[in-house]
Parts: C-alpha cells; sequence; structure tokens
C-alpha cells in the first residue's frame, strides 16, 4: 500500500489503518451487513435464489464447507508445531491461529444467516439429535470455537487483562490437543453429510471414504493457505515468513496431497466409476480440473525446484486452496445438477453476504494484526538458524 | 422450571398440522364404512365444468348426483382410460353445496365481445330459459319472462336476440322428416333424439354400438348458430366473421357441444372453417349475472318480441325446454307431414309424455304409417332402462326421447340453484308455465312457423336437401375406446 | 406395530379428494401458482400431498393416463429424521414421522437426506419452517385413517398394519394379471409405510427409481459409531505424540548443549509452552 494514502486511527490506545483497500473492504462489508439484517427480518425469498429442488446454495456451499476447510490451516499448523513440536513452524503459528479463528466465526455467521429459525440455534444443545453429522459438526464446531477464543485469550492477554495470561499460557498443552481432536472430527463429519445423500451426489464425489477425503483435504489446505497468507501479509504488513519454513509446510502438505490422490484413484478403481471421469460431460471435466488443476499440479510444484520459490509457492498455494474449494463446490453443485429438477444460481446477494463476511474477516484479521503480537511473536531467540537444526 | 425445561427441550411439543376440520362422516374409526364420500373427479381442461378446489368440503353430493342420477360416476371400470369420463351435464353444479362446482365461466368473452364495437353480437336463448331466468330476480318459481328477457338482453348490448324455439321448430322439420324417412324404410329404429348434448355424449361413451340410431339432427342451439352465420348474415348483408354468437342455455354441456370441432358448418359454407358455428354458451345463472353486473332488473322490464328473422316461434318450438316435448312437438309435425292434416286436439295436449316419471311410454295411430310407439327418458340412469332393452333388442318402440337432466332442460345444470338439492316442485312450475305458454300460442305445431319456411324457401329448399344435410345435420364419434362400461353396477 | 397405507394405482381417478381433505385437516392454504392436482401438480410448503398425472401405455400399447398420489412416504428408517440434529423429525409408534416445529432449526438437512424429496421449505416466510405429510398422526392415534385415506371414493387406498397390508398386496398382485410383480415402498430405503401397487411401471409415474433397500440412516451410522473412538484414540495419541516430540526436542538441546559446551540459559529453544518462569 502508498504510504501516501494511509491514514491511521487511533481510539484508546486501539490503532486502525485507513488505507484505499479497507475502504473498498470496508463498503462491502456495511452492504453485506444491510443485506444480513434484512434476510433475517425478512427470510430467504427476497434475497437468495435457494428454493425446495436446491435447500442448500451458496452459503451452506461457500460460507460454511469451503470457509471450514479453510479455515483448517489452524488445526494442521497446531498439530505440527504444539503437537509435533517442529519448531521451526512456529512463526506461522499465530498466523494461522488467528486465520482459523476468525475463519470459524464468520463460518458460524454464515451457518447463522442459512438457518430459518435463527433464533432457535441454541435447539440442538438440548434437543440431541444425536444420530445426525451435523449434531456432531454442529457441537465440535462450537467448542472448537470456544477452545480457539480460549487459544487466542493466551495472545490477547499479552496485551489486556493480563493477570489472566499465566492462566491461558498453563491450559494451553491442552486446548491445543482438544483443538486438534474436534477439528478432525467435523472436518471429516462435513464430507459424511453427504453421506445420506447416496441417490443425489454423483458418484464421482460420493463414497465411503467422503469423510476422510474432506479431512485430508482440510488438512493439506492449511499450509497452501499459510503460503497464500503470507505472501499476502508479505505485501500488506511487511511480514516475510522464512522461505525455509514455507517450503517444509508445503512439503508436509504436497505429502498428505500424493496419499489424497492415490486414495481418490483408488477408490474411484475399486467402486468401477474411475470411467465416469472421461465422460467429457459436465461432471466429468469439473471432476477433471478438481483433481488437475487443483492437486497434481500443486503437487508437481511443490516437490519440483519452483517450490523452492515463493513464486512457485504462491502458485501452490492459490491452485491448492482454489482446488479444495473447487471441491466443495463440486460435492454440493455440480454433484446434484443431474439429480436436481430444478436450477439456481446464486443471486447477487448471496454473493454479498458471502465476499462480505470475507471483507468482514480481512477487516478484523488486519484490526488484531495491528494491535496484537500475530508475526513477531518468537517463543525463543529469534534465530532462524537454530530452529532449521533443530529440525532438521 | 420442569415446565420450561421441557419446553426448551422439545418434549412439550407439538407435531404439525392436524389443526383443521374434517366432515363428522369421516371421523370414525378406519374400519368403518362412510357411505357419502368423496367427489366427482373434474378435468382441469373440462370446457363445461368448473371447481374451486378452495370450496370443496367433500361432502359427496356431486358423486351422488353423478352416480344415482347421471349413472356416469361409478358406471366405467377401473383402471380408467385416457380420459376423465364426464358429459358436462353440470347436475353436479345443481347440488354442491358451496358453489364450488360451476360452469366454467365465460362472461368476460361476452363483456368483450359487447364492448367491441366491429362485432355483431347476437344471442339465442332457449326455450326453458323464458321461466327460470326470473328465479334470479326474485320471482316465484317459473315465472315467464320472455318477453322481458329480450329487453334485458338488449338493454346489455346485444345486437339482435334470438329464440331458441325458432330452430327447435327447425329441428321439429328436419327431425320428423327423418322419423318418418326411417319410419317407412324401418332402418335404424328406434329413432334416437338429438337435442341433449349430454345425453348425445353419454351415448357416444356407453352405447356406441347403439350410434345408428341417433337422429343426425343437431341440436337447436347449433343449428341456429349456423343458420345465423350462413343465412342471417345473408339476409343482413353482414360478414360471418363479424358476427359473435351468443347462445343461452339452462345447460353446461351445451359449452361442450359448441366446441365440438365439427360445429363449424357455416364456417365450412363460407369456406372458413375456423369460424365456429356458436362462439360462447353462457348457461341462465351466467346471463343473470351479466344482467346484474349491468345493473339490469329483470322484473322491472317491458316485453319486447324476439327480433327475426330467427325469433318466430311456435307452441311446439317453446316445450323443447321441459321432457316430453321434443317428442310432442315431432308427432305434432310428423302428423302434418304423413297427413298434411293438422293433429288432432289430444295430441296438443298429449298427456302420457309429461310429467316427471322416469320413463314414460306412449303410442300414437299416424294415418298412413300405422302405431308409432314412443319413449321419453330424463335422467340418465332411467335412459339405461331402455336402452338395454334396445340394445338386447326386446323393444318394439320407434321413438325414444332422451334428456340428460330431470324434467329436461327446464331442470338442467346451467339453471338458477332455486332449491338444493334441486326439486321437483321447481321443475314443475318451470313446465306448468312452458305448457301453458304453447298452450295459448296461436301456432302450435313446427310447421306453422313462417320464418322456418321462409328459411326453406330462401335458403335451404326443403327439410333434409343437401343444403339442410351440410348446415342442419351432423356425425357422432365413438368414444367407447375411452372407457370399459361396467358390465354389472 | 407400523401403520400402513396400501396405494392401488390402478384404482384411481384423479379427483383430487385426497389432496383437499390435507388441506382442510392440515389447515393449508391453497397455493395459487402450484397445483395439488394434475400434470403440473407439486409437492410444496402448502401441497403436503399431490396428485400427479401421467400419461402412459398400458401393457397394450394404449395410451392411458394414471395419478400418482405423492406424499412423505413416512421410511421406516427415516433419512430426514436421522439427519435432523434437533430432533425436529421424530418417528412415533405408529410408524408416523413426525416433525415438530418447535425443535426445528431450519437447516434444511433433511431436505437434503430425503431420498423422496418430500420435506419442503416455507420460502416465503421471514421465520421458515420445514412442512411434510404427517400421515394424520392425531387421526391415526385416534384409530381412525389418514384424512387423505378416509375420503377416496374409490377406495384406492386402505389403511391398516403394514405387515398385513403387504401379505395383501401381495396375494393381490399374484392373483391379479393387471398389476406389476412388485410393490414399490416394501423394500426402497429400508421400506417405508406407504406400500404402492399399479400397472404402469413407477418409474414412468414420477416414483424414485434404483433406491436400493439400504436404509439410508446406516451410512451414517457406520461413520458415526467410529466418531468416539477415534476422537478418543486420536486424542490419546496426539498427547503421547505431543510429550514424545517435546522429550526429543529437549533430548536434542541437551546434546546440542553438550556439543556446544555451553552452560546455564537452559530455556533457549523450549516451545512457548513451558516458557512461563
Amino acid at each position: 500500500m502508498q504510504t501516501t494514502s494511509m491514514k491511521r486511527l487511533e481510539l484508546f490506545g486501539w490503532k486502525f489503518t485507513i488505507t484505499p483497500a479497507r475502504k473498498i473492504l470496508t463498503i462491502i462489508a456495511a452492504l453485506s451487513i444491510g443485506a444480513m439484517a434484512i434476510r433475517l427480518i425478512t427470510g430467504f425469498s427476497l434475497l437468495t435464489n435457494l428454493n425446495d429442488d436446491w435447500p442448500w446454495g451458496l452459503w451452506i456451499a461457500f460460507d460454511v464447507l469451503t470457509g471450514v476447510a479453510l479455515a483448517g490451516g489452524g488445526y494442521s499448523t497446531a498439530l505440527i508445531v504444539h503437537i509435533l513440536h517442529r519448531d521451526k513452524y512456529h512463526p506461522v503459528a499465530r498466523g494461522a491461529l488467528l486465520t482459523s479463528l476468525l475463519g470459524y466465526i464468520l463460518v458460524m455467521a454464515g451457518l447463522f444467516l442459512d438457518i430459518g429459525q435463527w433464533f432457535n440455534f441454541w435447539r440442538p444443545f438440548v434437543s440431541w439429535g444425536h444420530a445426525s453429522v451435523l449434531f456432531e459438526v454442529f457441537w465440535c464446531i462450537s467448542i472448537y470455537t470456544t477452545i480457539q477464543v480460549l487459544e487466542f485469550g493466551e495472545i490477547v492477554t499479552e496485551k489486556i487483562g493480563l493477570r489472566l495470561h499465566r492462566f491461558f499460557k498453563k491450559i494451553l498443552p491442552v486446548l491445543m490437543i482438544i483443538g486438534v481432536v474436534f477439528p478432525t472430527l467435523h472436518q471429516s463429519s462435513l464430507g459424511a453429510l453427504f453421506l445420506i445423500a447416496v441417490h443425489k451426489v454423483y458418484p464421482l464425489w460420493w463414497t465411503e471414504y467422503l469423510p476422510v477425503f474432506f479431512l485430508m483435504s482440510s488438512f493439506f489446505i492449511g499450509p497452501a493457505m499459510v503460503c497464500v497468507e503470507s505472501a499476502l501479509a508479505g505485501k500488506f504488513f511487511g511480514h516475510k515468513v522464512s522461505l525455509n519454513v514455507l517450503t517444509g509446510l508445503a512439503r508436509i502438505s504436497g505429502r498428505m496431497m500424493v496419499l489424497y490422490l492415490g486414495l481418490k484413484i483408488y477408490d474411484l478403481i475399486e467402486r468401477g466409476q474411475w470411467q465416469l471421469a472421461f465422460l467429457g460431460n459436465l461432471e466429468g471435466n469439473m471432476f477433471l480440473l478438481e483433481m488437475i488443476a487443483g492437486v497434481a499440479l500443486p503437487i508437481g510444484i511443490v516437490f519440483s525446484r519452483y517450490g523452492k520459490t515463493r513464486k512457485g509457492l504462491l502458485v501452490y498455494g492459490v491452485l491448492t486452496s482454489g482446488g479444495v474449494i473447487l471441491n466443495r463446490m463440486n460435492t454440493v453443485f455440480t454433484s446434484m445438477v443431474s439429480y436436481s429438477s430444478g436450477a439456481y444460481f446464486p443471486s447477487i446477494w448471496e454473493f454479498i453476504v458471502s465476499i462480505g463476511l470475507i471483507a468482514i474477516g480481512c477487516l478484523l484479521y488486519s484490526f488484531i494484526v495491528e494491535n496484537f503480537n500475530i508475526f513477531d511473536h518468537h517463543p525463543s531467540q529469534p534465530k532462524d538458524e537454530n530452529t532449521k537444526n533443530l529440525s532438521a | 422450571m420442569v415446565g420450561a425445561g421441557a419446553v426448551v427441550a422439545g418434549c412439550a411439543s407439538e407435531p404439525a398440522g392436524g389443526k383443521g376440520w374434517m366432515p363428522n362422516q369421516y371421523n370414525v374409526a378406519a374400519n368403518w364404512p362412510v357411505q357419502v364420500k368423496g367427489r366427482v373427479p373434474i378435468d382441469s381442461s373440462n370446457p363445461a365444468i368448473d371447481r374451486d378446489d378452495t370450496k370443496c368440503i367433500l361432502c359427496g353430493q356431486c358423486l351422488e348426483v353423478c352416480k344415482n342420477v347421471v349413472s356416469v360416476y361409478g358406471y366405467y371400470e377401473l383402471p380408467i382410460q385416457n380420459d376423465i369420463t364426464c358429459i358436462h351435464c353440470g347436475q353436479c353444479t345443481m347440488w354442491c353445496p358451496t358453489g364450488a362446482i360451476t360452469e366454467r365461466n365465460e362472461i368476460k368473452k361476452v363483456q368483450a365481445a359487447l364492448a367491441s364495437a366491429d362485432q355483431h353480437v347476437i344471442v339465442q336463448t332457449a326455450p326453458a330459459i323464458r321461466v327460470a331466468l326470473g328465479e334470479e330476480f326474485n320471482l316465484p318459481p317459473g315465472s315467464l319472462v320472455q318477453g322481458q328477457q329480450v329487453t334485458a338482453l338488449k338493454k346489455a348490448g346485444f345486437d339482435a336476440v334470438f329464440d331458441t324455439s325458432w330452430s327447435a321448430d327447425l329441428t321439429i322439420m328436419e327431425e320428423a322428416s327423418e322419423l318418418i324417412k326411417r319410419l317407412t324404410t324401418g332402418k335404424a329404429l328406434p329413432h334416437f333424439t338429438s337435442c341433449c348434448p349430454g345425453w348425445v355424449k353419454f351415448a357416444e361413451y356407453f352405447y356406441a354400438d347403439l350410434q345408428p340410431h341417433l337422429s343426425s339432427c343437431k341440436s337447436p342451439q347449433q343449428m341456429l348458430g349456423a343458420v345465423a352465420k350462413s343465412y342471417y348474415a345473408k339476409e343482413k348483408g353482414i360478414a360471418p366473421e363479424q358476427i359473435f354468437s351468443v347462445a343461452v342455455m339452462p345447460c353446461t354441456a351445451k359449452k361442450f357441444e359448441c366446441q365440438r370441432p365439427e360445429m363449424n358448418a357455416a364456417g365450412i359454407l363460407r369456406g372458413n372453417p375456423a369460424i365456429r358455428d356458436v362462439d360462447v354458451v353462457l348457461t341462465t345463472r351466467e346471463l343473470a349475472n351479466l344482467l346484474k353486473s349491468n345493473g339490469i332488473d329483470l322484473s322491472r322490464l317491458v316485453d319486447t318480441p324476439y327480433d327475426s328473422v330467427l325469433g318466430e316461434s311456435t307452441g311446439a318450438g317453446v316445450i323443447f325446454g321441459a321432457t316430453g316435448g321434443v317428442t310432442e312437438a315431432a308427432v305434432r309435425t310428423a302428423y302434418y307431414l304423413v297427413t298434411r292434416q293438422d293433429p288432432p286436439a289430444a295430441l296438443l295436449q298429449w298427456e302420457n309424455v309429461r310429467g316427471l316419471k322416469g320413463v314414460k311410454e306412449a303410442s300414437v295411430e299416424l294415418p298412413g304409417v300405422g302405431t308409432v310407439k314412443v319413449a321419453v327418458c330424463h335422467g340418465l340412469r332411467d335412459a339405461r332402462v331402455v336402452l338395454e332393452k334396445v340394445r338386447k333388442q326386446q323393444s318394439d318402440w320407434h321413438f325414444i326421447e332422451f334428456m340428460a337432466c330431470p324434467g329436461g332442460c327446464i331442470g338442467g345444470g346451467g339453471q338458477p340453484r332455486t332449491s338444493l338439492p334441486p326439486s321437483d316442485e321447481v321443475r314443475k312450475a318451470r313446465m306448468a308455465n312452458l305448457y301453458k305458454l304453447d298452450g295459448t300460442a296461436v301456432k302450435r305445431a313446427s310447421y306453422q312457423n313462417k320464418e322456418v319456411m321462409d328459411l326453406y324457401q330462401k335458403f335451404l329448399h326443403a327439410p333434409l336437401s343437401e343444403e339442410s344435410e351440410s348446415l342442419l345435420h351432423t356425425h357422432y364419434v365413438d368414444r367407447s375406446h375411452q372407457l370399459k362400461p361396467k358390465e354389472k353396477v | 406395530m407400523s401403520k400402513g397405507v396400501l396405494v392401488d394405482i390402478t384404482k384411481c381417478i384423479g379427483c383430487g379428494s385426497c389432496t383437499v381433505a390435507c388441506k382442510m385437516w392440515n389447515k393449508l392454504e391453497y397455493d395459487q401458482n402450484v397445483s395439488s392436482i394434475g400434470e403440473t401438480a407439486k409437492l410444496n410448503d402448502k401441497n403436503w400431498t399431490v396428485v400427479t398425472r401421467t400419461s402412459a401405455q398400458d401393457s397394450k400399447g394404449q395410451a392411458v393416463w394414471r395419478f400418482a398420489k405423492q406424499q412423505c412416504m413416512h421410511c421406516l428408517e427415516p433419512a430426514c429424521a436421522s439427519a435432523c440434529f434437533s430432533r425436529a423429525l421424530q418417528r412415533n409408534a405408529d410408524g408416523a414421522v413426525e416433525y415438530y416445529p418447535d425443535l426445528c432449526v431450519g437447516c434444511r438437512y433433511c431436505m437434503i437426506a430425503c431420498p423422496f424429496d418430500v420435506p419442503k421449505y416455507e420460502w416465503s416466510k421471514a421465520a421458515p419452517l420445514i412442512t411434510k405429510c404427517q400421515l394424520c398422526s392425531t387421526r391415526v392415534a385416534k384409530g381412525e385413517a389418514p384424512a387423505c385415506v378416509a375420503v377416496c371414493p374409490t377406495g384406492v387406498m386402505k389403511f391398516g398394519d403394514r405387515q398385513e397390508l403387504l401379505q395383501e398386496a401381495h396375494q393381490l398382485i399374484r392373483r391379479e394379471d393387471l398389476y406389476l410383480k412388485t410393490v414399490y415402498g416394501e423394500k426402497e430405503v429400508g421400506g417405508t409405510c406407504w406400500l404402492y401397487i399399479s400397472d404402469i411401471p413407477f418409474d414412468q409415474l414420477g416414483f424414485k427409481s434404483g433406491l436400493g433397500s439400504v436404509a439410508l440412516p446406516s451410512y451414517t451410522h457406520s461413520f458415526l459409531k467410529n466418531v468416539p473412538i477415534i476422537a478418543l484414540g486420536w486424542g490419546v495419541l496426539l498427547t503421547g505424540m505431543s510429550f514424545y516430540a517435546r522429550r526429543r526436542n529437549e533430548l536434542a538441546k541437551a546434546r546440542q548443549e553438550r556439543l556446544a559446551g555451553k552452560n546455564g540459559e537452559g530455556d533457549a529453544d523450549a516451545d512457548d509452552f513451558d516458557e512461563e518462569a
């Protein structure tokens, strides 16, 4: 951003820099908040194109399914850094946690908008539909978001409520373990949601391994998102994560992707459905696009020379994230096209709300990064060489 | 606390639905029978009958009349073929207590035609209208309003008001001639009347094998329609395309009849088959609505005669509206056609074919032809008895009159709902006034109708001539493949 | 014992009495745009049951009309109920799958889950609920037939014990040549309370085909049953891994210190868990 156009607001010690990009984000956010209010007051018919043939639309596919996957960076980094104690990746941990926390809050906002009886959202806490996958997702996401808030409490209490900081530090290890267990469950459960729609989901996507695929992809999208985020943060906040760290993360992710691709191919062959990918129809082509551009290509990048450059990692990150987004979209939309008798394309307001949620996320992220110690946090003395040796 | 907890946890909540009501006969344990239930099927594309589901209360009355009076529902095997069996008689519209079932309302079409400057809108009124329309204006059942209704129609903007009794006389000229031809050749006897479109469709469904017996004469409505767009158009110098022909009928099946594809004789004569002989049929009820919406109070109007050249009628044409009337009218003229003498007084007051008995039988001596035995049926369930005898060749009738509705046209499905369910008192009152009109008429037989004779002289030459055949006669459709009649009901 | 309704498609004349009965008993509005009888009839929030008309050919090649009554099939193992995370859909002792509006959150997962696409949503309302046939559960509780069954003039539908109706259906289709030799709803997705027999193949009449006989909740169950074990196992494993990794890091650090010959300042490389002093 051009420093000339920047203006910094300060109020009670909180800082927020105004830039042209942030102004645009604020406008979008305001517009979407207005749309959300209208949606909550008037129902769905005014602003959305949802109908009986397409009960789930953009908000579920993007805000919730994709949102949770994108926010998966939090738990995969937590697993790598805090459980496996790969300390060299520490510099990205707080950023990933923040993205994840914001992601989940926005997912919950998206879910809240998508339920008709939003004032009844608490019902599953007392009326237990425990045979439902959604019940598990609901509880897991609720608990996990709470856990993340607590995890983040450790960061917040560095600045305010300092007396609590010791307490947060103490419970952090436990939180971290719970904070990995729950995402593992609900990431896979999001895939399992579609198990019951066995006759509706196109066979290229419907498999009993759906939960496994959702889990694996939510794991490998984490580092990919970190790569994208780092590139963005490097540009906007001048925070550069060392190339070494990013390459390492990308390779962990890449290994998971190889496993994912292998399992996908095995699953298609085992179910005898592989030829569906090559029918040249919408489903087949979208599937191939998802698998080649979103999985195979990034794998190629990560394990080539190109994967050791910042540019290469950015491309890898974009492709992988795009691939997972496409996968979620395919699961909800492409896979149901031939089943559904009606038509659906999201309305402009559905897009505005979805984009608005991201805008709100970006603004919050910017605000928090400016006010809390997210990027410059090093648990030990910031010696890159040191950590590199350790994990080697 | 416990209660609130139960509500929150959902233990105290109620399932959806079940907040409405059902007629009491349905609220019994499932193993008990319910006699009167459900409703008749009505195709959404039915040209005559319409139903507003929001008013239906499943009282079962439409089904009762359709089955036990008209004998259509329940008289075909299931599964059905590709047709929802209906003869469009409209008796269900008379019985429906909530007014859910009505004629297909076509008032708007007529209003549009009346509003259009370049259309010559003509209207004909059936014999039975003049003894029923008054009831819609709070006159006693059967009140004769012939002259007033002509005035009312003129006030409503119709350019010419004609009498279907005129074409009833024309029908008789054709049908009596046809009867005599059959009597002398001995072919296709007994002769079945064909002026009731409900009966005709019934015959096409259930008695297609007896089709040769049906008279080939069109109904008076369609005869007048065909003549109006040919003869009248020529006499008046109006292009048939410009004429919009409305028929006010006591009947809903007439709506179906005017839409039968073959009912475009005047159009074919003109070389423009798209022209319909009759454009729109309104029921008596619809006419009353039309008049009321124009603020016309029939009971306060003076009399006006029908318009020439399709306006003169005889007593014979008038009694067409009552069961037995067609028979009486046909025999009066047949007597003349055979003997060239006016019929004796007994045939002008033929009590044996009058009245509300389901099947009436009589015989008459036609000099030179011999004894002619007639039967008169109204209400198609009674007709089945007669028809089965004919089918089994156990009958010695020469002429049989069929009317779908009890009482004939005066009890038609398009008549005012003066009593619910339709009662014989109302039917009798209407019939009495038709016969009174006949009794006081100067001309009592169709051959005396000068305007009909003029038509033959100027245009059609003679009954059963080539011109008459093409304009006034029709053919029928075999609908027996559209249903499987039940062997035993 | 589960109740059931046996529908003989060949007896339906399309009068639509059943659709009117449903509206009356459940106090439903008439939809001005979506008919509940005929070729364009469609289930929606106001139409809990519809009678569709299909043009088909009978076994002799003759064109015929057939009417198919649609409503909730009331599965023996309902996918919707298993999908509902707030127990707003529950199967009662009579076999009716009931909807409890108070408990509904409005997530529409039941619509995704239902193999017959029965649950519909009140899209035009500000706080929409799910809607569907309740099998007139309050009537059934009193021993009365569902409203639609009670009013049918031609006896298309018969209400009774599902098992007995199933036997009756099989006897009928064995005895009469007219019928196809299959009872729709006997095995579909594990069986449904509504059973249909017909002379025209069901897929031509708009019935979902290829549903298989596996009850859909079993797909979910085979996943969910593993969740607690996985959660527990995964938690234990993670804890173990965490301790192991930390210990390994400590050992590595100690080794490094030994090699470097350093002393003091022991916490240099420890991770942030044990940073507090």
